[in-house]
């Protein structure tokens, strides 16, 4: 043990001296973050860096895009959407529709396996949709992608048939969502509130890659490739994800070649990897964007929100809008990499087709936010702070204290928003304490967050729903318009995409004069890979880290 | 004013002559002093302020611009000037600093005199809490304590937390120190004489000890400055801070989660922190020439011969 040891430490140290002198890659895996090694020398081990972590691996409740990225990965959906942005087939052969749109059946590819290497069946994938009609409070997180289904059924082992209450317009985009979750591990929870608990710290699938092992506190992840898997097992042996509290410490080990494939480098950093040897960054307008969340929580709302009264004037909203210099928060958070923010439907949706281009983000103008909140009838106090019939428009700011973009976010709209006598005290949080703060408990003044929209429109749209409004549910910023959510549904059962289009830009018309949200910027995906040591990655706007990508990713031949 | 202070003035015209011949300790004082000079004239040293953008011809931050003309230390990732952050960052570094370290000696002084002027009950009561105190880890302490408190949602500013929770956790050594030297003092004779003509324990500690203790009390807040002052950095480079403020530690903040080092913008990180080492390198000299010549064989020296003072020879305390 003690020999190992002293193997270990003079390997670690003859690492840090090799990647020290600037040598580029070092070709041993010179002690990198993640013990774990493979058994055999010769395995294809992928060590994925990035800055986050699932925040659970159940799906009924999983909120980061993190969680996603691993569903993807050990969950397989009906269809779901390939790189080239059409829906292909993940469980299912083939699909179609009734003629009245209401019934649609999906036929299962031959040969499906799950982990465990027991069969799957229609009948399980059946039921797993019908888990989440069924209890719509636990499975919080996919309730959504279940809106007009009446049920599934299973009418042979091989055919899945599932049957809505009316016409569905996005229904290939919805199924993408709805994995295939082993029935035994989600069958025995008597409330919404334990199937919410439940950690699922070893899912089992039916996609390319099987869960080897998760620990959260360490922020590791590790994932096998499946051999079993239907489109054909993956050339890669092992995945590990490892967490990186930091962007510098996660590019440097890049750098070293201690990490194959970056998630999310941070603007700041872009160009410098751009120019890494044996490293290839790719770029790409991607479906994010970052915002400013306004608390909207309405005042009936139990428990009874902590927001700021002077939050729910218009005026105070606009004049909020107006003091936030988009160009700059571009310029200095994404060096430049971004485009200012209008709608919560970013352009990228459908190629353009749903973002709404005839909404313009407000110009950035101190002295004309001064005159909105002058006009409003906030009297500047002596400290510099507006105060209107006792009400101080003093902010807390608070935002995930993980992100490298945020406490810069926080720190220029504070110095601007103080230039309008608007008190904003930012506040770095930990990520799941500032959830449990915001939806359906209103906790909180103002919170910059991003999100990182679907393929289609319904999701981004839903985040604005009243009856997400909920525990576990999508609305953080307790918006609640009947008006809105009635479009929402219209828009849901539109076939005719023209007819959608209109409901959605309604909708986004709405959002943007009632501003839940002040939407900041689109942003830019930016990821890294060692080319010298992978290669064959699908780069495409869903990120080059997709099932779809990973499946297919070969070492290079040395 | 009282004899002893007269007699505490002097001591400190003394001491200066015997200072001034110690070239490391003058080296001391220089860097504490431009610290301290550069934070109360920061507004005369640059044109910027702290959250000014520097912009180029097109109206576009120049962010990680390297040092030139109108930024002479460049710009951080926000097109801010770094010099500009630098001397108003030390006026919040300073100050925390100072406060904190004042805080802390204040209180382990007092604390120190009342348990070895008391003793019995009252001294194994405050040594015992700072015997905890001691045991647990200084900085994951402070740590949670920032973070839970700043949760609480009390209107006190971020800074006054920090100033407080470093001030009231930072004053064990003091304490300990404080204590054994008052341990000694009370047992001259000096003190039983004063006690026997009938002073009171508040004459006794205002007139008789606290002169005594005076430099040694000096001393260590001079040493305990500079713990504060990395403290303060160490809090705020943890994203503690005030982030509205520039201070040393925030600009260390950012400039580590906003990838300076990828970028090679050393003219972001290395400022603040050669800053955070000037001026602890200046207190940590300053204290530990100080502390050479405050040693208890030169403290009894210039106590001898005082009008109206019993003074101490070597062979009645023993020393």
């Amino acid at each position: 043990m003690r020999n190992n040891l002293r193997v270990f430490v003079i390997i670690t140290i003859l690492g840090l001296i090799i990647s020290a002198c600037g040598g580029g890659a070092s070709t041993a895996n010179t002690g990198g973050p993640v013990t774990s090694a493979p058994d055999a020398t010769d395995a294809a081990v992928l060590h994925i860096g990035w800055l986050g972590v699932p925040d659970t691996l159940n799906p009924a409740y999983a909120f980061l895009t993190e969680a996603y990225s691993i569903f993807d990965l050990v969950y397989s959906p009906l269809v779901t959407e390939s790189p080239s942005g059409e829906y292909v087939g993940a469980l299912a052969k083939e699909w179609s529709a009734s003629d009245d749109h209401l019934t649609w059946t999906f036929a299962l590819k031959d040969g499906l396996k799950w982990h465990n290497g027991e069969d799957f069946t229609a009948d399980q994938m059946a039921w797993a949709i019908n888990a989440v009609i069924a209890d719509p409070d636990g499975w919080a997180a996919l309730s959504g992608y279940v809106d007009g289904f009446s049920e599934a059924t299973a009418p042979d082992a091989k055919t899945v048939q599932i049957v809505t209450e009316y016409p569905i317009a996005n229904m290939e985009y919805r199924l993408s969502f709805l994995y295939a979750v082993y029935p035994p591990d989600f069958e025995s929870f008597a409330s919404p509130e334990e199937l919410q608990n439940f950690v699922n710290d070893h899912p089992i699938g039916t996609g390319a890659f099987k869960m080897n092992a998760f620990d959260k506190d360490r922020g590791v992840l590790i994932l096998d490739a499946n051999k079993e898997y239907v489109d054909g097992a993956p050339f890669l042996d092992q995945v590990i994800f490892q967490k990186f509290d930091a962007a510098d410490a996660m590019i440097q080990a890049l750098k070293a070649g201690d990490i194959d494939l970056v998630l999310g480098i941070p603007a700041s950093a872009y160009e410098t990897v751009k120019n890494f040897q044996g490293v290839k960054a790719v770029a790409f307008e991607g479906r994010g964007f970052d915002e400013l969340i306004i608390n909207d929580t309405s005042e009936d709302n139990d428990p009874p929100s902590t927001g700021n009264p002077a939050l729910k004037d218009p005026a105070v909203r606009l004049a909020l809008e107006t003091a936030t210099n988009r160009q700059d928060l571009i310029d200095i958070v994404l060096q430049s990499l971004g485009k200012p923010g209008s709608t919560i439907v970013p352009p990228t949706l459908g190629g353009g087709f749903w973002h709404n281009p005839e909404i313009k983000p407000v110009e950035f103008d101190i002295a004309k936010a001064n005159q909105i909140l002058d006009e409003a009838g906030y009297i500047m106090g002596a400290d510099g702070v507006r105060v209107k019939d006792g009400v101080r428009l003093e902010f807390r700011l608070q935002f995930d204290a993980e992100s490298s973009n945020y406490p810069r976010i926080a720190d220029l709209l504070s110095d601007w928003y103080k230039q309008i006598g608007v008190k904003a005290t930012p506040q770095g949080m930990d990520a799941d304490t500032l959830i449990a703060a915001m939806t359906a408990v209103g906790d909180y003044d103002l919170v910059i967050w991003g999100w990182v929209a679907d393929p289609d429109p319904d999701f981004i749209l839903g985040v604005m729903l009243s009856d997400q409004y909920t525990p576990g549910g999508w609305n953080d910023s307790g918006y609640h318009n009947p008006a809105y959510d009635a479009l929402y549904k219209k828009q849901q059962s539109a076939i005719d995409k023209n007819e959608r289009q209109e409901f959605v830009y309604e909708m986004q018309e709405m959002v943007y004069n009632d501003r839940p949200y002040i939407v900041l910027y689109y942003d830019v995906a930016l990821q890294a890979y060692r080319s010298d040591r992978f290669t064959n990655f699908i780069e495409s706007p869903l990120g080059i880290e997709i099932s779809a990508s990973l499946a297919q990713v070969k070492p290079v031949d040395k | 004013m009282s004899d002893h202070w007269k007699l505490f003035l002097r001591n400190l015209n003394e001491f200066w002559k015997a200072f001034r011949r110690n070239k490391l300790g003058l080296v001391g004082g220089f860097l504490i002093l431009t610290a301290l000079l550069a934070a109360i004239f920061a507004p005369a040293l640059t044109p910027h302020s702290a959250v000014d953008i520097m912009r180029d011809s097109n109206g576009r931050a120049l962010t990680f611009a390297s040092p030139a003309m109108h930024s002479p230390l460049g710009t951080d990732d926000a097109g801010h000037d770094v010099w500009a952050l630098l001397i108003y960052g030390a006026r919040i570094s300073l100050m925390v600093g100072f406060l904190a370290g004042f805080i802390s000696m204040f209180v382990g002084s007092s604390l120190g005199i009342i348990a070895g002027y008391f003793g019995g009950a009252v001294d194994t009561l405050v040594m015992r809490v700072t015997d905890i105190l001691m045991v647990i880890p200084d900085l994951p302490l402070m740590l949670v304590l920032v973070a839970t408190i700043r949760q609480m949602d009390l209107k006190v500013s971020p800074l006054s937390v920090l100033i407080l929770v470093i001030g009231l956790l930072y004053w064990t050594s003091a304490a300990r120190l404080i204590r054994s030297q008052t341990l000694t003092i009370k047992e001259r004779q000096f003190v039983a004489r004063a006690r026997a003509i009938g002073a009171g324990h508040w004459h006794i500690v205002r007139k008789h000890i606290l002169p005594q203790l005076m430099p040694l009390i000096v001393t260590n807040t001079v040493l305990i400055l500079s713990t504060a002052i990395l403290i303060e950095s160490g809090l705020a480079f943890l994203g503690l801070g005030d982030p509205t403020q520039p201070s040393w530690g925030t600009m260390l903040n950012f400039a580590f989660s906003r990838s300076a080092i990828s970028n090679g913008a050393w003219w972001f990180y290395l400022p603040p922190g050669i800053a955070i080492l000037w001026v602890s390198l200046g207190c940590i000299l300053l204290g530990n020439v100080l502390e050479e010549m405050m040693n208890p064989r030169l403290a009894a020296h210039y106590l001898e011969g005082d009008k109206g003072m019993i003074a101490i020879t070597d062979k009645e305390t023993g020393l």
